[in-house]
């Protein structure tokens, strides 16, 4: 991990487009300004994680139970549409 | 044609399936090439399963085709983009669900996906399929 210290007022940046500014502090909380392109994504760590772990979670070794589960919800489905 | 292998049978797709997700997936940022897979037998659900490791794939969905009023906005001219949404398979067909909250966005043009988490949490990570 790379440690930078910066003062309220200072930037970094990131590859070429990504611009981090310490706007203020107060206590121990800390409030950050993000310049990216609309493409770049940025969210709370927390929210990364827990999507990681569903997508992680949801990877799917579907062994056969999983494997007649799942045909059995979509023939299901099927049958609902109809 | 080529094929993956889903326990122990090989299905068929499309060269034109192929999609590249540029950043991968949230948690997999090496997941780079992965093929959109449908099976009638397993319809409406299809498999992305990724080309770089034969051990990663996930079941998916269009989520639209089961929450009619589903419509996350997140993505430029998403009206163009086909959404899927990732399945948690429960070995208790009742309790599999849907992950609402981050779906992808495919362009079909560019074949191009991206995972995104969308910004208002009134999704559910784990919403239930409408089973009555």
């Amino acid at each position: 991990m790379l440690v930078l210290s910066r003062r309220v007022g200072e930037k970094m940046v990131i590859g070429n487009e990504v611009f981090i500014e310490i706007l203020s502090v107060s206590g121990d909380g800390v409030r950050i300004g993000i310049t990216a392109p609309r493409e770049t994504s940025v969210h709370r760590f927390e929210v990364f994680a827990e999507i990681e772990a569903a997508n992680l979670a949801a990877e799917a070794v579907v062994d056969e139970l999983k494997d007649s589960a799942l045909k059995d919800l979509s023939a299901h489905l099927r049958n609902k549409n109809q | 044609m080529p094929a993956i292998n889903i326990n122990g049978k090989d299905h068929s797709y499309e060269e034109d399936r192929i999609i590249e997700f540029a950043e991968g997936l949230i948690g997999l940022p090496r997941l780079r090439r992965a093929a959109l897979v449908e099976s009638p037998e397993y319809a409406p659900f299809s498999w992305l399963a990724s080309l770089d490791d034969d051990e990663v794939r996930f079941v998916v969905i269009d989520p639209t085709e089961i929450y009619s009023d589903y419509k996350p906005d997140t993505v430029e001219g998403s009206d163009e983009h086909k959404l899927r949404a990732i399945v948690k398979v429960s070995s208790d067909w009742q309790k599999t669900t849907v992950n609402l909250r981050a779906p992808i966005f495919i362009d079909e043009e560019t074949k191009s996906g991206v995972q995104v988490i969308l910004a208002d949490s009134e999704y559910q990570l784990e919403e239930a399929f409408p089973l009555s």
